[in-house]
């Protein structure tokens, strides 16, 4: 199944005719190509669809607190942000209407739409966006990721019901980008005051669903919100959904979820399974929705901070020493290209640089002699001043995928044969943060998804091997070059378009060819569904997939 | 029970005896067999094993059992048949020494309980069933959380969540010895306290250890492969039959011989050494 | 006769509460041993922007200022006037967590357990009255299924009966239908495990001179079987009822994860690894509860099936 790169929301009848084309199984409201039926039927309203979660489950609905993938999965379905992304990856206003920014980049005001309502029947104004600003930026809410995004506001005023300013404290290009996160949707403020174990059971927002009840470890129980507006008018007269509810399952092990599917227990499924997908393409009855997230590719870090990659030689070598792509080819079926960039082949800023990433263990030789490592052991591992070559590589059970860790192992054997010892330790997800905190790793795959190029100011400015009080730094390959800082700080802040583009890819040129990163494929964010399930390819800026075009065949 | 009584068959009764005796050895001799084949591979695995365990090969992945590769290939394309051969080790070797940790633990505490007088039974009779109380996994969680995961983490996680129904067996069996009439007779003829544990009650009650070995041995592989289940067991590419299997039930639709032939290795051990214990136990075949 | 009584119940009452402080005290200490600031697992968990300040309230908060000695008898305290405290990772209270997640789980186990006894029984008994090749089937029966990870069982079920043939649900709702696969993949190792130590008792019994003086009374061999071997056979198994209650929980951890069933044993793996300690603690004290309770039960149990052992 081609799946081409996927950002596509169905707001407007001739986006969605454009998304229809780009998006496997189609959006609204022409119909995919893979089901001539759809387009005759009308939509069927009502009936439940059940969703299948591979995710561990949240611990908290509300997207602000902490703020992960998962989250933001389920709460695409009942909250909305400010700004969202178009099937072209054009960041589009959604809840605000229009924004400015000052000619000095520190004052951006924010219009907010008029005549949306909470589902508690609470008004969307610009006090009640303040109010969720302040609730991600108060310490007690715990927010790690909305946090992080909002970090530049200064201070904010609600000038008058519909005008929201804000002051930063460095000027921040990439604030809008930011805005179209689920982890800084906009909530009720009613909502909000309540307790933080009340809000995180049911948040309330302005989405086309809303939650009903939460079972925990069976399923979120969404419903249809009758008084749906939706924010940006479509084509067709009714803006409501047609599902009448939505039953949010979470089912860990990929097998029985897969099963499941089969069985019509549910109509759609995440984290597909490489194996399971290229099964699934055999099967008429399954449909595969391909959304790889945006942020940073899915890639290994260096750790430059220590021996033995505190030698650029040495992490030149090791990426040439191992065979990525052999590995993707065989472990993933195809539904994985191999990236060359440190950022998601959805991120127009992207850069990407394959002549670096060739497997080439000769060249890998080569450069482990001239850096000193050139005697052997007894088990062929190379060893320098009778210190053997040897990486750890702390890998998290919990976010790596069985293909993952597989391909983990077939670096470990390619990497082998040019005399690099790599241990891996498979650790659940506390135990892998204490071992990057302690900085007792070499090796480390942490992805990172955000919306936007900025994330590489995350990723790669020696600001963020600063740790957080919890010990947590974002930064692990520990860069720390004052020259790529300056290019991240001033991508940042700029307010010429032009200029942006080439200051960040000046600055991936850097950490790729500093040999910080070996990046490995996008972050894998794949969907299989049941051909009943109509409609879907609706996508958020994070690509979350949204339900409200969706429908259920009879 | 020796024989069937009063078997009404006109055949030579001589050849029926042996046929029988043989039918009756036959889960012996093959549970002995089973046993031995993997000792041999977990001590010299290059002579059985056709391929290094380790070496990848993505071209050949998921390859069908066949002539090539007698049980298949995995998703790295390495041979099963030679991953199982090399992987008796590690997986044996955490077998045995669980079982040991298992029973040294048990066989202190039994032999405290034993003959350590009333109040020292009580103590030990209370910590057993705190520890019988613990749900084993939560114990084998927390203990590989508080060590990190690895072969010999697994291997005292394991063995702290198989000790407490060892120790409960020597314990009683200890108990038992005690109150025997040979205790008793010794104990009338004037044997010191020592005399009588070494010479009557420690072979006694040792006697049992091996049949216990040898059941908890196959009982320890099933556990092990377990914690490799839930991610916490031996690190890869370890050849361990417990992480093989959990590695390959991923693909059970696409490659079954990928969890089949490590499952049938940890059965076959479990069923070969729960076989040998019961023969251990009744002194041989009956 | 009832002072006797009166003393056994006070016996097992006081040795209960013994057990659960024990299993407390491990607890508490052990999980204080895991590196980590347990500020970290309140503030969501590792790798969180907590702020220094926020960290910092959150251990004024839940005490972990406090020397280790307070912080533990301050626990204890909690815990003996019922208070389980709050859950780390869900924000609520670990009794309500707690009352969520019982009654998924014991149905599962409960329904393993008698299953697993039912298929020991009839193993055993089939195994009895059908010769030496039918006892040898069933040992074998016994030894394999014995010898089977939960893991691959349920993963072979959920192929076989779930994709290939349709007729069972691959994920377990509390409908009869859902309940079969996990039960099974419960029940069957834990019947062979019960099965090897009945079948060996029930032969005992069957060749003891009162199954032969009953033959000699007239019994017929069924009735022999029913009456007195059957009985014997029930002993142990009784006896292991408490065991295996435990290594249900142990099982229902990876059950429950693949059968995607709301539970006691699919939360205590999750909060293991979030470090969440009220959570583990109330598990923990909770199975060892539910151990102590089912070991009395099945001293009585016991002593109403041996009538050598009368209640005293």
């Amino acid at each position: 199944m081609r799946n081409p790169r996927t950002l596509a929301t169905g707001l407007l009848p001739a986006v969605a005719a454009m998304a229809a084309a780009l998006v496997l199984a189609g959006c609204t409201p022409a119909a995919p190509a893979t089901d001539s039926e759809a387009e005759t039927q009308a939509p069927v309203e009502g009936g439940t669809l059940v969703y299948a979660s591979g995710d561990a489950e949240p611990a908290c609905l509300d997207p602000h607190v902490g703020g992960n993938y998962p989250q933001a999965l389920v709460s695409s379905q009942y909250l909305e942000s400010l700004y969202t992304k178009d099937a072209d990856g054009k960041l589009i206003p959604w809840l605000a209407e229009d924004s400015t920014v000052s000619d000095d980049g520190l004052t951006r005001t924010v219009k907010i739409r008029q005549g949306i309502s909470f589902t508690d029947g609470t008004a969307l104004t610009a006090d009640a966006v303040k109010a969720n600003f302040e609730h991600l930026l108060d310490p007690e809410t715990a927010s790690s990721t909305g946090y992080l995004a909002l970090g530049k506001i200064d201070s904010m005023k609600a000038v008058d019901q519909s005008t929201l300013e804000l002051k930063l404290k460095t000027p921040d290009n990439s604030l809008l980008e930011s805005f179209s996160m689920p982890w800084v949707a906009i909530e009720s403020p009613e909502a909000l005051k309540r307790s933080q174990a009340e809000n995180c059971a049911s948040p309330v927002g302005t989405g086309p669903f809303k939650v009903e009840s939460w079972q925990k470890q069976e399923a979120v129980n969404l419903v249809r919100n009758e008084d749906y507006v939706r924010p940006v008018a479509l084509g067709s007269d009714d803006s409501l959904a047609h599902l009448e509810a939505i039953t949010w399952r979470f089912i860990p092990e990929a097998a029985t979820r897969y099963a499941a599917l089969q069985a019509g227990e549910v109509q759609i499924i995440d984290n597909a399974q490489p194996d399971t997908i290229a099964a699934a393409a055999k099967d008429p009855a399954i449909e595969h929705l391909d959304a790889p997230r945006p942020g940073a590719s899915n890639r290994i870090e260096l750790n430059s901070s220590k021996a033995p990659f505190n030698d650029e030689l040495v992490r030149e070598a090791f990426i040439h020493a191992v065979n990525v792509d052999a590995g993707i080819d065989s472990l993933f079926f195809g539904t994985a290209p191999r990236s060359h960039s440190a950022l998601s082949s959805v991120e127009p800023l992207g850069y990407s640089a394959e002549s670096l990433f060739s497997y080439d263990p000769a060249k890998a030789a080569e450069l482990l002699d001239e850096a000193g490592w050139s005697e052997r052991d007894s088990e062929g591992y190379r060893v320098k001043d009778s210190k053997r070559l040897s990486l750890t590589f702390p890998v998290s059970t919990n976010q790596s995928v069985p293909a993952e860790q597989s391909l983990f192992e077939q670096l470990q054997a390619t990497a082998k044969e040019s005399g690099i010892e790599i241990k891996i330790n498979l650790l659940d997800l506390s135990s892998w943060y204490g071992d990057l905190a302690k900085n007792d790793y070499n090796l480390v795959s942490a992805p990172y998804t955000k919306v936007g190029p900025s994330v590489l100011a995350i990723l790669f400015h020696s600001d963020s091997t600063v740790p957080a009080p919890s010990g947590y730094f974002a930064n692990l390959s520990q860069v720390k070059d004052p020259a790529l800082d300056e290019l991240l700080d001033t991508a940042g802040s700029t307010a010429d378009e032009a200029e942006r583009k080439d200051l960040y890819a000046q600055a991936q040129k850097l950490v790729l060819e500093g040999n910080y990163v070996l990046p490995l494929y996008d972050q894998q964010n794949h969907f299989l569904y049941s051909t009943k399930l109509k409609n879907i390819g609706a996508i958020t800026a994070v690509a979350t997939p949204t339900f409200f075009d969706a429908w259920l065949a009879k | 029970m020796s024989l069937p009584k009063n078997h009404r068959t006109t055949a030579d009764p001589v050849l029926v005896q042996h046929a029988a005796r043989l039918t009756a050895r036959l889960p012996l001799v093959l549970s002995t067999a089973v046993l031995a084949f993997f000792i041999l591979a977990a001590i010299v695995p290059a002579l059985l094993a056709p391929y290094d365990p380790l070496a990848i090969n993505p071209a050949d992945a998921f390859s069908a059992p066949g002539p090539g590769h007698l049980l298949g290939t995995d998703e790295s394309g390495r041979d099963i048949y030679s991953r199982i051969i090399h992987g008796a080790r590690p997986s044996l070797l955490i077998g045995a020494a669980a079982t040991g940790i298992g029973l040294g633990l048990a066989l202190l505490l039994g032999t405290i309980a034993g003959f350590g007088g009333k109040w020292l039974d009580f103590g030990v009779g209370r910590v057993l069933e705190v520890l019988f109380a613990l749900p084993g996994l939560l114990l084998a969680l927390v203990f590989i959380a508080l060590a990190g995961p690895g072969v010999g983490t697994t291997v005292v996680a394991v063995g702290l969540t198989t000790a407490p129904g060892y120790a409960r067996m020597i314990r009683a069996q200890i108990i038992a010895l005690r109150t025997s009439a040979m205790v008793e007779a010794a104990t009338v003829l004037g044997r010191s306290r020592r005399q009588i544990l070494s010479t009557h009650i420690l072979p006694n009650a040792l006697a049992p250890l091996a049949v216990l070995g040898t059941l908890g041995l196959g009982q320890a592989v099933v556990w092990a492969a377990s914690l490799s289940f839930l991610g916490l067991g031996a690190p890869p590419p370890a050849p361990e039959w417990g992480a093989m299997l959990s590695a390959g039930r991923t693909y059970l639709s696409l490659a079954w011989w990928m969890t089949f032939f490590p499952g049938l290795a940890i059965v076959l051990v479990a069923a070969g050494s729960t076989v040998l214990s019961r023969a251990l136990k009744t002194g041989g075949p009956r | 006769m009832i002072p006797g009584a009166a003393w056994w119940v006070l016996g097992k009452v006081v040795g209960g509460i013994f057990v659960l402080w024990a299993v407390a005290t491990a607890i508490f200490f052990g999980i204080r041993m895991i590196p980590g600031d347990p500020a970290e697992a309140i503030m969501g968990g590792p790798g969180s922007q907590a702020s220094a300040e926020a960290l910092a309230a959150a251990r004024a908060e839940y005490g972990l200022d406090d020397p280790l000695a307070v912080q533990y008898f301050s626990q204890l305290w909690r815990l003996a006037t019922g208070d389980l405290g709050t859950s780390y990772s869900l924000k609520s209270p670990v009794s309500t967590v707690l009352g969520e997640l019982v009654p998924p789980t014991l149905t599962l186990a409960v329904l393993a357990l008698l299953v697993a006894w039912v298929l020991a029984l009839v193993l055993a008994v089939l195994s009895m009255r059908s010769g030496r090749l039918g006892a040898a089937v069933a040992s074998g029966l016994e030894i394999v299924s014995a010898a089977v990870p939960h893991f691959w069982l349920a993963s072979v079920m959920i192929m076989l009966f779930a994709t290939t043939l349709g007729w069972l649900p691959p994920v377990s709702t509390n409908s009869a239908a859902g309940l079969v696969l996990p039960v099974a993949t419960l029940a069957l190792p834990l019947a062979g495990f019960l099965g090897q130590v009945m079948r060996d008792t029930m032969e005992a019994a069957h060749h003891s001179s009162f199954a032969l003086s009953a033959r000699a009374r007239g019994e017929s061999e069924t009735g022999v079987l029913l009456r007195h071997s059957i009985r014997h056979a029930a002993l142990p198994g009784i006896a292991l009822s408490g065991w295996a209650f435990g290594s249900l929980l142990s099982g229902a951890v990876v059950v429950e994860s693949i059968f995607a069933r709301p539970g006691l044993g699919r939360s205590l793996l999750s909060a293991v690894s979030a470090r969440d300690i009220p959570l583990v603690t109330g598990v923990a004290l909770l199975s060892a509860a539910a151990y102590v309770a089912i070991m009395a039960l099945s001293d009585v149990a016991e002593r109403v099936a041996d009538p050598r052992m009368a209640l005293p």
